[in-house]
């Protein structure tokens, strides 16, 4: 597999697989309610199916990572896959109905701004190292 | 913020940076193996790959703690701040370049994450 398609079809494997995660973490702690350092917490949450989707999807997330990490740099490659915090942050706002403050929205964009400006600086990296 | 909210945030942050070196320093250690199965064979018999999944297995507690007290958005991006941690490990461990993309990067997260904290 050529280089590129490698990766195209690693991150997209790996943002899939991190969506899957984050959505399933937060429908199986809705069911807990808030943390308490009590076994009826953990039981609760470990009591409904939501847990193991984000289980598979970690499992999902770790073999494409650690497939990527072979030939990334771990900084950038991470931040690379971080990109799922945009499609996170949709299915938050049309699924769960989350509200951020003006503020927060600024945030978020220089959030996005800073992943963007980490994966430029891997594309640069990319070029100059000799494979 | 509430305070048990910003401490379960930097357990994570100190779980998942500790994680990530730990996969990174198991990847990159695997002696030339010619086949992808015996590079995993080789990996799986290796500590710091263990360090690495213990790290997760915990964080992965500690994240769902973080969601019962915050908004799945506002985790996410307040989780960002891995990023930093992880690129300033990067550096420190694996001698990873700090140019100014990377710095600008870096700067811009750290105040978004302040920006959503704040906030929250």
């Amino acid at each position: 597999m050529k280089r590129t398609q490698f990766y195209i079809f690693g991150f997209s494997a790996l943002m899939l697989c991190d969506t899957l995660t984050q959505i399933s973490f937060k429908l199986a702690s809705n069911h807990g309610g808030e943390f308490a350092m009590q076994l009826a917490w953990f039981l609760s949450i470990f009591s409904q199916p939501w847990i193991y989707g984000a289980v598979l999807g970690y499992l999902g997330s770790f073999v494409a990572w650690m497939t990527l990490l072979k030939h990334a740099p771990v900084g950038p490659a991470f931040a690379a896959s971080h990109l799922e915090v945009v499609l996170v942050l949709i299915v938050s706002a049309v699924y769960f109905g989350d509200r951020l403050a003006p503020m927060q929205i600024v945030g978020a964009l220089l959030i996005v701004l800073g992943i963007v400006c980490l994966s430029f600086s891997e594309a640069e990296h990319e070029k100059d190292e000799v494979h | 913020m509430s305070s048990i909210a910003i401490l379960i945030w930097v357990i994570n942050v100190t779980l998942d940076t500790v994680g990530h070196v730990a996969l990174k320093f198991a990847a990159v250690t695997d002696s030339e193996e010619s086949t992808e199965l015996a590079r995993w064979k080789y990996m799986l018999g290796s500590l710091p790959l263990w360090l690495g999944i213990v790290c997760f297995c915990l964080e992965f507690v500690v994240w769902l703690a973080f969601l019962s007290v915050l908004s799945l958005s506002q985790g996410v991006l307040l989780g960002a701040i891995n990023m930093v941690s992880i690129v300033i490990a990067g550096r420190l461990v694996f001698k990873e370049k700090l140019d100014r993309m990377r710095l600008l990067g870096m700067a811009l997260i750290t105040v978004g994450v302040v920006f959503v904290g704040i906030y929250a």
